[in-house]
């Protein structure tokens, strides 16, 4: 399969009720090990990437090192790739979507692309955004899978999560839909009700993230979810089983 | 205060190994290290697959080196890397690289016998000379694990092999190495030999269905590491796991 015949399988495995699973990686031996358990398609996280590197999340792994492992994780697969690219390495629209095209050039159908001030306070407004987006769509061309994140949930504690905030979210993947966005990734948000209020409103496929406590797969989809990714927590729990087999080595 | 090359070399004890649980990344090490770990090895089959490279000297040097700095930098623990045959058959430029490799803070490495990339081991002659030019280059302050690949390169684990490792033994303890490694010798009889005619702290890989660690022990096994098996089995895990997630 080639790079866009690859891009459209992949957005095809978006099902609003049947939501596609992406157990998140961070390097090319953690994609194998997804792939041979039978994924029908890898995802990196990127705190999981900059942790197994000796970096702090938020763009503190250097881009060509983030981008050269990209690099090596499409290569050892022959699954489509969608890597978390955080802000893209830059604010101004062009530079980032500069910085993007490197990504789909090295074979990645697809990436996360947030709306947080990586390394600042709060979010980019809606209008830059939306600009960021659309400079990214004109450089990748129109298979590459932009899943556009909005950090609200991540950025406001759980218990205000509300309505008021749910519709801002609405406004936002509005906004990036017609900007030329593919998906839209709501981590932080495990209210059902106001999941499904999004999902009701939004153009785009729904990206939830899920982790041990959070709603089970069954209810995600019911709520209309499209893609369930796992974030950090494959990373961690390895981290931990092997901080446990370490441990009984040294007894 | 003594130095982490001391302290590492310290941790050689016959009879009472450190125990070595091979990583790969920053993020092995810090794991490994909230363990307990007494010191860090990184295994270069490991590093090689966690980057989808074969193993061989295939993980570019560069990456290598800037791999070990990495997890030099991250924790307090000494780091011993496994240099495969230090990226050079020539012992001049062997001696360069792994002085390179000391620049990045690491107290020692692994260097093998084995031709990289092609057929069987280098004759002792060679090795020798490859080893004391190392020596020469990188300085006292620095641990040496000679590697001999005899046990990899046959089935046929008998006392003429044994006698063959003691020759290489001595001969890399005259040249200036610290240690001596020899994957898959298991069996204690062996060992205690080994031990016996090498005056060189012994290393030797845990795998799964090794005989436990107190019998290598009362053989007078100073290092115990766990090569690749460490990263197979977090991928196994990991594997279940994900297969657990998606079905």
């Amino acid at each position: 399969m080639n790079q866009t015949d690859k891009a459209k399988a992949f957005a095809e495995l978006h099902l609003s009720g049947d939501p596609l699973i992406l157990f998140n990686i961070w390097d090319a031996g953690s994609a194998q090990a997804v792939a041979k358990a039978g994924a029908k398609a890898i995802a990196s996280g990127s705190a999981s990437v900059a942790e197994a590197y000796g970096a702090q999340d938020g763009e503190d792994v250097p881009m060509e090192a983030a981008l050269a492992n990209a690099a090596r994780i499409v290569g050892s697969v022959d699954l489509p790739v969608t890597i978390d690219f955080e802000g893209g390495y830059a604010v101004d629209p062009e530079e980032t979507a500069g910085n993007v095209q490197r990504l789909a050039e090295l074979g990645a159908i697809g990436c996360n692309f947030e709306d947080q001030v990586v390394g600042g306070q709060g979010m980019h407004d809606v209008d830059l955004q939306a600009r960021r987006i659309a400079a990214v769509r004109a450089a990748v061309g129109p298979y590459f899978f932009i899943n556009a994140r909005t950090d609200y949930f991540l950025q406001a504690r759980p218990d205000a999560h509300d309505s008021a905030l749910a519709d801002a979210a609405i406004d936002r993947v509005k906004a990036y839909a017609e900007a030329g966005a593919s998906g839209f990734f709501i981590p932080g948000l495990t209210d059902l009700g106001l999941v499904e209020r999004i999902v009701e409103a939004s153009p785009l496929p729904v990206n939830a993230m899920t982790w041990p406590g959070a709603p089970s797969r069954r209810e995600w989809a019911d709520a209309g979810i499209a893609r369930i990714s796992y974030g950090p927590g494959p990373f961690r729990q390895m981290q931990d089983w092997l901080e446990t087999a370490a441990r009984a080595a040294f007894a | 205060m003594a130095s982490k090359f001391e302290r590492f070399a310290a941790l050689h004890v016959p009879g009472d190994p450190v125990v070595l649980y091979n990583i790969w990344d920053v993020g092995s090490a810090l794991a490994v290290e909230r363990a307990g770990a007494k010191a860090l090895a990184t295994g270069s089959h490991p590093v090689a697959d966690a980057q989808g490279w074969p193993d061989g000297q295939q993980v570019p040097l560069d990456f290598a080196l800037a791999n070990a700095k990495r997890i030099v930098d991250a924790t307090d623990l000494p780091l011993t890397v496994d240099f495969e045959s230090a990226y050079s058959d020539d012992p001049a430029q062997g001696g360069a690289n792994v002085v390179r490799l000391a620049a990045t803070g690491a107290v020692g490495c692994n260097f093998e016998d084995q031709v990289i990339g092609g057929e069987g081991l280098h004759p002792l002659e060679q090795q020798v000379e490859r080893i004391a030019a190392i020596r020469s280059a990188v300085g006292d302050a620095f641990f040496i694990n000679a590697r001999t690949d005899l046990f990899l390169k046959t089935q046929t684990f008998d006392d003429a092999l044994v006698d063959q490792a003691v020759e290489r033994g001595k001969a890399f303890a005259d040249a200036g190495a610290s240690g001596f490694f020899v994957p898959r010798l298991a069996d204690a009889r062996q060992i205690e030999r080994v031990v016996r005619e090498v005056p060189l702290p012994l290393n030797v890989i845990a795998f799964p269905g090794a005989p436990p660690k107190a019998e290598w022990a009362a053989a007078g096994v100073a290092r115990i590491s766990h090569g690749p098996f460490p990263h197979r089995a977090l991928m196994a895990k990991l594997e279940e796991m994900a297969r657990e997630a998606i079905s």
